[in-house]
């Protein structure tokens, strides 16, 4: 018998395999990860992480304060990015988990329940990233190592990383934060 | 905006809540909330969140489950509630 292939969902990001396992109960992997408690604590340590993303044009100040030798600033300097984004990541992929996949996946592999809840997670997701972009706006212009379109001013690339990762996550967060049962 | 983050509930007009017998027609089927879930195609937790009235079905999700609770729509949902027993 021929196998079925494992679709894949570009768009989405998800493939129908990965869904399906995380949907079916019997899967008792990740299981810690499901309860309403811990989902909070996945999505605190989320906004955290990226409030520290954000704040990456600020280590080079943090390493000044140090008083670290120019060569081993840069060090401690990469270390911290690829360390901070890194735990950025982890932390996306387990929220992703928490949730089943729900927010990211498509129509045809949830249910009209889940369909629901997922459109109303998006819904206020797009309500608060527009906040976040706001707040991140607003240290763009007046933080003083950023000072955005300043001649002297730092690229603010952070920003970009930590309202990537905020378009990314924020569905999963405002779903893994608002259900009881997932 | 704050408060509807918190909310759980997912009923279609929460001013007009939707009273069903799901649990009770299941158990005197002998079903388990899995073996209604997979009978109608959703998740076994739609089925736990019908059954606390936490979410109001679809017409044709209504239809779905009286047929596999083999009763009329109108025996197992209500927009009144339903006397115990009954």
């Amino acid at each position: 018998m021929m196998r079925k292939r494992n679709k894949i969902y570009w768009f989405e990001g998800v493939t129908e395999k990965g869904v399906k396992d995380l949907l079916n109960n019997d899967n008792s992997k990740f299981r810690w990860l499901r309860p309403q408690r811990n989902r909070r604590i996945l999505v605190i340590l989320m906004a955290l992480g990226m409030v520290l993303t954000s704040m990456g044009s600020y280590w080079p100040t943090l390493k000044t304060n140090l008083n670290l030798s120019p060569g081993v600033g840069l060090i401690v300097y990469s270390v911290t990015a690829i360390f901070i984004i890194f735990a950025v990541v982890v932390c996306y992929s387990f929220l992703r988990i928490a949730v089943r996949s729900i927010a990211d996946a498509p129509d045809e592999l949830l249910d009209e329940r889940q369909i629901a809840v997922r459109n109303t997670s998006f819904r206020y997701a797009y309500f608060i990233l527009g906040y976040v972009l706001l707040g991140l706006m607003v240290l763009m212009f007046f933080g003083p190592e950023l000072q955005m379109f300043q001649p002297e001013g730092n690229d603010g690339s952070y920003l970009v990383i930590a309202a990537l990762f905020a378009t990314a996550a924020l569905p999963s967060m405002v779903m893994a934060w608002r259900e009881r049962d997932i | 905006m704050l408060h509807s983050i918190y909310a759980t509930t997912m009923s279609r007009n929460p001013e007009e809540p939707v009273y069903n017998r799901i649990e009770e027609a299941r158990s005197t089927l002998g079903l388990s909330r899995q073996d209604l879930a997979d009978k109608v195609g959703v998740h076994y937790q739609t089925i736990g969140y019908l059954e606390r009235e936490e979410y109001s079905p679809s017409l044709v999700l209504a239809l779905r489950i009286a047929k596999a609770l083999n009763q009329e729509v109108s025996e197992l949902f209500s927009q009144t509630p339903f006397k115990k027993g009954k």
